[in-house]
């Protein structure tokens, strides 16, 4: 009995480790892949112009890419998904409420290059149509996308996070007179805070990262659009640049570790959000359920 | 009793792998509907051997094959100066496939509008911005969308050359940067005042290609003229071994430039070589 308990506890612990371990070796194999690029681009990094064959990597534009489409696909995704969590939470009878979360949960197993194709199929050119453009692979629509592509996990996510708190919370709040509105404004989000950035973090993660279906519909040129706020011109993301020339990149080069280094940055920025969100936002007292 | 089914089953599947040989490619998409159309011949004749044939563009093809992650490379332009440094090694040996031309493709649209040769001055300026609307060319009042490709894109290597006087010269009058043959094809489709660079295999009633217009004389895109060496942006489409080719990937070759596989070279839509 004794011997299976520790069995047990050590089992649970080495997968933890590996788990933990897993971030730290990918970590570990950027860095030691791509410190030579930091050394000898340097400053060469915050230029314009991206061009291997003449040793020019900068990646301001890729960078400013990732960002736009990251804000664009956040803003569309997070009100439209913690509405829809509302419903499906709040509002939904119980035994409807599976079905539709699991009918909604399917849209996150689609391959992301389904979504790419779709893209390129009907959402571009859409997007160009609606705006009247030259060309409708532009950052608008990298970021509509991925608003669409992780509308699920927000869904799904916020849902779990209101879903959460108990039935007495919300029939305290009616006791005390407030409309259903009030109770889910006043009691259930502000309960459900911590639950719901985790899902706003776990989206951010997906929108920098995707790589696939955004690097067929974002027009993939190395450019900030002047003025810089005009996201109906094509662009370029720090995924969108791996994918296209992480292959052909001959293994060692200059070229090969300056996009490893784009990596790194990539997962710099996800870890730097994460840790300050958790800072700022992370306080276990308020957390008023366990 | 079932899990030495399950055993025997797995060892039975094992064995058949080992028996099964496979011949690894990759790189151009514009040498890849020969060798792809090749490689299920080559299979019918050959049906112990697989033929595994995946895309990526000549830059990931000489790559590949510098680094012994495939057996054949395909490739539509030449090795740089610094692909032959980096894989020196290898000693790799190139194999002239097919002839092919880099044709300037323009949307349907602007063609039918009347646009049907440009000179390869105009397609620089072009390139580099200096020309922003068709009605500067004579063609209907829009703004042209240029598309580029890839740096390390066969076919852009042989367009630039010509049109920009360097192969890896920068396009400052690029609106959208592309991979492969399809993809620009798409984009080209889906636009009515697009500009891009396709082999001439891929031209279609929706992708037309223009001709180019050089010492007075207009030279249409046709086989003839790739043939005879009129038309400017011609090329050779490569297949790249490590060494000299043994054993399957040996036969492979082989079969690509025998009369069987020049054929087939000829049946795409390209220029045989032998």
């Amino acid at each position: 009995m004794l011997l299976s308990a520790k069995m047990g506890k050590a089992y649970v612990v080495t997968c933890a480790m590996v788990s933990a371990m897993v971030i730290v070796v990918i970590l570990g194999f950027l860095i030691a892949n791509s410190w030579q690029a930091f050394l000898r681009v340097g400053w060469g990094l915050l230029d314009a112009v991206w061009n291997p064959p003449k040793g020019q990597f900068g990646i301001v534009s890729m960078v400013y890419g990732s960002f736009a489409v990251t804000v664009i696909a956040l803003s569309i995704a997070l009100p439209l998904g913690l509405a829809t969590a509302v419903f499906t939470s709040e509002m939904l009878s119980v035994s409807m409420r599976v079905y539709v979360k699991s009918f909604l949960e399917l849209l996150a197993g689609i391959p992301s290059i389904v979504y790419g194709l779709m893209g390129v199929a009907f959402l571009s050119v859409f997007v160009q149509g609606a705006f009247d453009l030259q060309s409708g692979r532009t950052l608008l629509t990298g970021g509509i996308l991925l608003a669409l592509m992780v509308l699920p996990t927000v869904i799904t996510l916020c849902d779990d996070a209101m879903h959460h708190i108990p039935m007495s919370y919300r029939e305290a709040a009616r006791g005390l007179g407030l409309y259903p509105y009030e109770v889910i404004k006043d009691v259930v989000l502000p309960a459900a805070k911590m639950d719901i950035l985790g899902a706003v973090l776990l989206a951010l993660g997906r929108v920098l990262g995707e790589t696939m279906a955004v690097m067929l519909v974002i027009g993939s040129i190395d450019k900030i659009p002047t003025p810089f706020w005009n996201v109906l011109t094509p662009g370029q993301t720090m995924t969108s640049k791996l994918g296209r020339e992480m292959a052909e990149a001959a293994f060692g080069s200059l070229h090969f570790e300056v996009m490893i280094g784009m990596a790194l940055i990539l997962l710099v920025f996800v870890l730097f959000f994460t840790v300050v969100s958790l800072t700022y936002f992370y306080n276990p007292e308020r957390r008023l359920y366990e | 009793m079932r899990l030495w089914g399950v055993i025997l089953l797995l060892g039975a599947l094992l064995l058949g792998c080992g028996k099964h040989e496979a011949v690894m490619v990759s790189g151009s998409t514009t040498v890849l509907p020969i060798v792809s159309k090749a490689a299920d011949q080559f299979q019918i004749t050959s049906p112990n051997v697989s033929v595994i044939v995946n895309a990526g563009g000549s830059g990931v093809g000489i790559k590949q094959v510098g680094e012994g992650k495939v057996d054949v490379g395909m490739a539509s332009r030449d090795l740089t100066a610094l692909e032959k440094e980096t894989y020196a090694d290898m000693h790799l040996k190139v194999f002239v496939l097919a002839r092919d031309a880099v044709v300037p493709v323009i949307s349907s649209e602007v063609y039918d509008a009347g646009i049907r040769a440009l000179t390869l001055a105009q397609i620089g300026q072009i390139y580099r911005g200096e020309i922003a609307n068709w009605k500067t060319l004579g063609g209907p009042d829009r703004e042209i969308l240029v598309i580029d490709k890839e740096k390390s894109r066969g076919t852009r290597h042989v367009f630039m050359e010509k049109v920009l006087g360097d192969k890896e010269g920068d396009a400052p009058g690029a609106d959208l940067v592309l991979g492969s043959n399809n993809e620009e094809q798409t984009a080209i489709v889906q636009s009515d005042a697009a500009i891009g660079m396709l082999s001439h295999a891929w031209l279609n009633d929706d992708v037309k290609g223009v001709a180019i217009i050089a010492d007075g004389k207009t030279i249409a895109p046709t086989l003839e003229n790739i043939v005879n060496g009129s038309f400017p942006i011609t090329r050779n489409l490569l297949i790249v071994t490590q060494g000299e080719p043994v054993g399957l990937v040996k036969q492979f070759v082989d079969y690509l430039l025998s009369t069987e596989g020049q054929k087939i070279v000829k049946d795409s839509g390209y220029v045989a070589v032998r």
